[in-house]
């Protein structure tokens, strides 16, 4: 037990009049990682439950946890594939590492690509928690609140929908952008009414899209240029996307992309242990899912010569680009998304017909999700807003009382 | 407030010497300023060409060298030669487009550069000796990603070789798309060529994704592929037959255009030639 | 407006009670022509221009603008300025004129002319209304200013078009932030502005319209 006794001895100096007053968020926070809090209900007059924020935030962090690992070894599969076909390799210290762990790009070693997609993602992921973690604890510390979990869950996100070979220092700034802008400056996790993470990734789209964008980010590899599965449908129609990749490659996930969005597969098992476990909406999910596929249907029926995007089927929209992660880990964030029952499956609605909507029509962007998302945060309250009036109506109806305004 | 301002009467008053005072003062502005004005958009336009055709210096006299260097002269773009029908100072290409005497309609396919109506004459601008001119430099429009880009395209005397690009009007995303105005992205096309074989009208130029490489390729702009496609199209469409491929291909086969004399030439013959 | 003084209806403005920053006025146009430091410095000089003299003419004419037309006849003479303001540039800055396209123009809708107009013009001297038209010009000048300077310094790498960092494009190792060429990025700026002043000027942050309940201590039920 000597974490314990040593918290304990820490623990008055971070009391009110202690010397480490200021910094008591840092060490509640990793006081609880440690030990369960010390207000919890003991008494029957409770619903008692073992799930708490942290508990939540950290279960929705280990869910990306398939993605994160599959992505990873694509990345690196990826990489090693181009590099066997004669491109050279990034360099610099990454390769160093990679010659020490797995001596040489073996595109057909599992370890070898697992390595080489490491090197690329544990360092945007390590850049992305050491820097937002630094401004949350700044914000807690001068705002004298707890520093909060959902970090945990906004950096994991944000590292995964980067591509593998994006530069660090634009993590950073990403990062402080998603978690300064995003949140703090509205009060902190809970009065947010964007996805940090999006925000972020918002930010660089606007800011470097060269790094985000295009042919040339995807894969690891010098001068290789591998298009995502968007780029191509988008540039030269839906033949030439299914000539080059089968259904199943995408689903598997074994194309180019960022490194979290990849495979659909690993994806869905982390959706399954979410929605198992309550802590993601399963409205928010089928309605995303819904209005992408009657959108997407809509397009199929439409039709358009100059425009190839419209032919494709909703299969394939489920498959390709980010939208079965957004879909599941971000369109759910509770946070920003609608609170209502059936607000959660307009709100879901919409961000999945926006989507596709600018897949497919908007010239500039081949990719939705992420705009449709931050699209619909905007729209979450007012979509709450008319069911709670709803309901109150309804109530007065039935009733002939005006319910009592209650916060 | 005085207690008969709001008498009708005074209403009228002060609402009438307002306006009076008001419309003169903007009409004398308007007036006064007026061939200030017009003098800049020509010196405007005229830097534009001086520029694409690089000759243009910070600080030069524009005006002057202008008008020792550089020629103005209307072509009839189905014959390549040029005509007297319009003054080359003050005749318009975009609005000629949309006039049905003077433009025509385009459909589906030959539309590349997405312009829907194009004008059957331009005006082109000589650099040194008209008859022999050491550079040509052409209007070229067409859409790029948010809008109708225009610009200026100056090729040598030999009608094949690009001396530069230059856009006045555009609505591309900064940083990306407008980068074509960027000096080291117009720097490329130095040297390019536009045709790849004797006599062929078909433009071989283009934008390429990474690594030009030969005489028809140029840089693409990074980031900006569907502004890429919009330079491409605009060029393949106004160094075609449909634009300035017949007058150019003059200039090729070293048969200078006919003037406004002999408008007879056909079209075939040109080809031929 | 108690106490009127030619100093702190000047200054006052600039950062006490800033159009912008304070009163949230003519934030359109500070997003649209802040994308480089000269165009900003010359819209501000525009602004200036025209608060100062309508507030001057609007002043001067004030006891005989009779209540019923009198936005009317402000806007009128707004109108004027600004349709000289935009004459004057296109013959004299031409290459300005043409950034700032139809902005110029719509200086008419800056809500910071009418206002003072309105607000200080109608009930003040001809001196005082011409000095705090130039107040207020500058205060809105200031802004401009100051988010020119980072959108054209972090987005272009240059400041009054002087290369200070180098751009990857032409050839340096600056990366430029595309976001700033963008009209919204100004949000973020002068967003960040406010913050600044505010956190300097805390008598500027508005009263709470509603209060949340403070965290409760956890309690134990008994």
């Amino acid at each position: 037990m000597g974490i314990q006794r040593t918290l304990e001895n820490l623990e008055p100096h971070f009391h009110k009049g202690g010397k480490y007053e200021k910094f008591y968020p840092l060490f509640e926070a990793v006081d609880t990682i440690f030990y369960s809090p010390p207000s919890v209900a003991k008494t029957t007059a409770h619903v008692r439950d073992g799930i708490d924020l942290k508990r939540i935030m950290i279960t929705v962090w280990l869910c990306t946890f398939p993605a994160m690992l599959f992505g990873m070894w694509n990345a690196g599969w990826q990489a090693n594939v181009a590099i066997d076909a004669g491109y050279a390799s990034m360099g610099g210290w990454r390769e160093a590492i990679m010659m020490t762990l797995a001596s040489g790009h073996d595109a057909n070693s599992l370890w070898a690509n697992f390595v080489l997609g490491a090197t690329y993602f544990l360092p945007i992921y390590l850049v992305t928690f050491v820097v937002g973690g630094f401004w949350e604890v700044l914000f807690a510390i001068k705002r004298g609140h707890e520093v909060n979990e959902g970090f945990f869950v906004t950096s994991v996100l944000f590292a995964l929908v980067l591509p593998s070979t994006i530069p660090l220092w634009q993590v950073a700034l990403g990062i402080t952008f998603g978690v300064v802008i995003g949140k703090e400056i509205f009060g902190g996790t809970g009065k947010n009414f964007l996805n940090p993470a999006l925000t972020g990734r918002a930010f660089l789209y606007f800011a470097y899209p060269a790094q985000i964008s295009g042919d040339a980010v995807w894969v690891a590899a010098d001068g290789y240029t591998g298009a995502t599965a968007l780029s191509i449908a988008f540039q030269d129609g839906m033949s030439a996307l299914t000539n080059t990749f089968t259904w199943w490659d995408a689903f598997l996930g074994f194309i180019p992309g960022s490194v979290g969005e990849v495979s659909t597969l690993a994806i869905f098992i982390g959706a399954a242990v979410l929605l198992w476990t309550r802590i993601a909406s399963w409205r928010i999910m089928l309605g995303v899912f819904l209005g992408m596929v009657v959108t997407s249907t809509l397009f199929n029926l439409l039709g358009s010569e100059t425009n190839p995007m419209f032919a494709m089927p909703w299969y394939w929209h489920l498959v390709i680009g980010g939208f079965a992660f957004g879909m599941v880990f971000m369109a759910t964030d509770p946070v920003s998304a609608s609170m209502t029952n059936q607000g959660r499956l307009v709100f879901g609605a919409l961000i999945g017909v926006m989507t596709v909507l600018i897949r497919v029509v908007n010239p500039a962007f081949p990719e939705g999700i992420m705009l449709a998302i931050l699209f619909a945060n905007l729209f979450a309250p007012l979509i709450d807003h008319f069911f709670v009036q709803a309901n109150i109506k309804r109530r007065i109806k039935r009733t002939g009382v005006p319910a009592e305004e209650t916060a | 407030m005085a207690q008969g301002n709001n008498s009708i009467k005074k209403i009228l008053i002060v609402a009438f010497s307002l306006c009076i005072v008001c419309s003169v003062i903007v009409s004398t502005a308007a007036v006064a300023l007026r061939p200030m004005q017009q003098l800049n958009q020509e010196l405007d336009r005229k830097t534009n060409i001086l520029n694409v055709a690089r000759l243009y210096e910070p600080g030069m006299d524009v005006e002057e060298a202008f008008r020792e260097q550089i020629v103005a002269r209307v072509v009839e773009l189905e014959s390549g030669d040029y005509t007297d029908e319009f003054d080359p100072d003050t005749f318009d290409g975009f609005d000629a487009a949309r006039d049905p005497a003077t433009g025509r309609t385009l459909s589906g396919g030959r539309d590349i550069a997405g312009l829907s109506r194009v004008e059957n004459y331009a005006t082109v601008y000589l650099v040194g000796d008209e008859d022999d001119p050491e550079q040509i430099v052409v209007p070229i429009r067409g859409q790029g990603l948010w809008g109708l880009m225009r610009g200026f395209l100056a090729v040598e005397g030999d009608g094949n070789t690009i001396v530069s690009i230059t856009y006045y009007e555009h609505s591309e995303t900064p940083g990306l798309g407008a980068e074509v105005n960027n000096p080291r992205w117009q720097a490329q096309w130095e040297g390019k060529e536009i045709y790849d074989e004797e006599g062929n009208l078909t433009p071989a130029i283009h934008l390429t994704k990474g690594g030009a490489s030969g005489e028809h390729e140029v840089d693409a702009l990074s980031g900006a592929t569907l502004t890429s496609n919009g330079v491409t199209n605009m060029l393949q469409f106004w160094l075609s037959e449909e634009g300035f491929g017949p007058y150019l291909a003059k200039f090729r086969s070293g048969t200078e255009p006919e003037d406004a004399e002999d408008t007879e030439t056909d079209f075939e013959d040109v080809e031929g030639a | 407006m108690a106490d009127v003084n030619a100093k702190g209806v000047l200054t006052a403005p600039i950062f006490k009670n800033n159009p912008i920053a304070l009163q949230i006025l003519g934030i359109c146009s500070a997003l649209a022509v802040t994308t480089s430091m000269s165009v900003s410095l010359v819209m501000a000089l525009a602004v200036i221009f025209v608060t100062a003299f309508s507030n001057l003419f609007v002043s001067l004419i004030r006891n005989h603008i009779p209540s019923s037309i009198r936005i009317i006849v402000q806007m009128t003479i707004i109108a004027s300025l600004v349709i000289v303001v935009d004459q004057i540039l296109k013959a004299y800055a031409y290459e300005m004129s043409k950034q700032l396209s139809v902005f110029v123009g719509l200086i008419i809708t800056n809500c910071i002319v009418m206002g003072r107009a309105e607000g200080f013009a109608m009930t003040n001297t001809p001196g005082m209304s011409f000095l705090d038209g130039v107040g207020n010009g500058i205060g809105y000048g200031f802004v401009l200013m100051v988010v020119g300077f980072f959108r054209e310094l972090l987005g272009a790498g240059s400041v009054f078009g002087f290369t200070i960092l180098p751009t990857v494009q032409d050839g340096g190792w600056y990366v430029p932030n595309g976001l700033l060429l963008l009209p919204p990025s100004a949000f973020f700026i002068i967003g960040l502005m406010i913050w600044v002043i505010r956190a300097v000027n805390p008598e500027q942050v508005e009263d709470n319209e509603f209060k949340m309940k403070q965290n409760t201590k956890p309690q134990e039920a008994v």
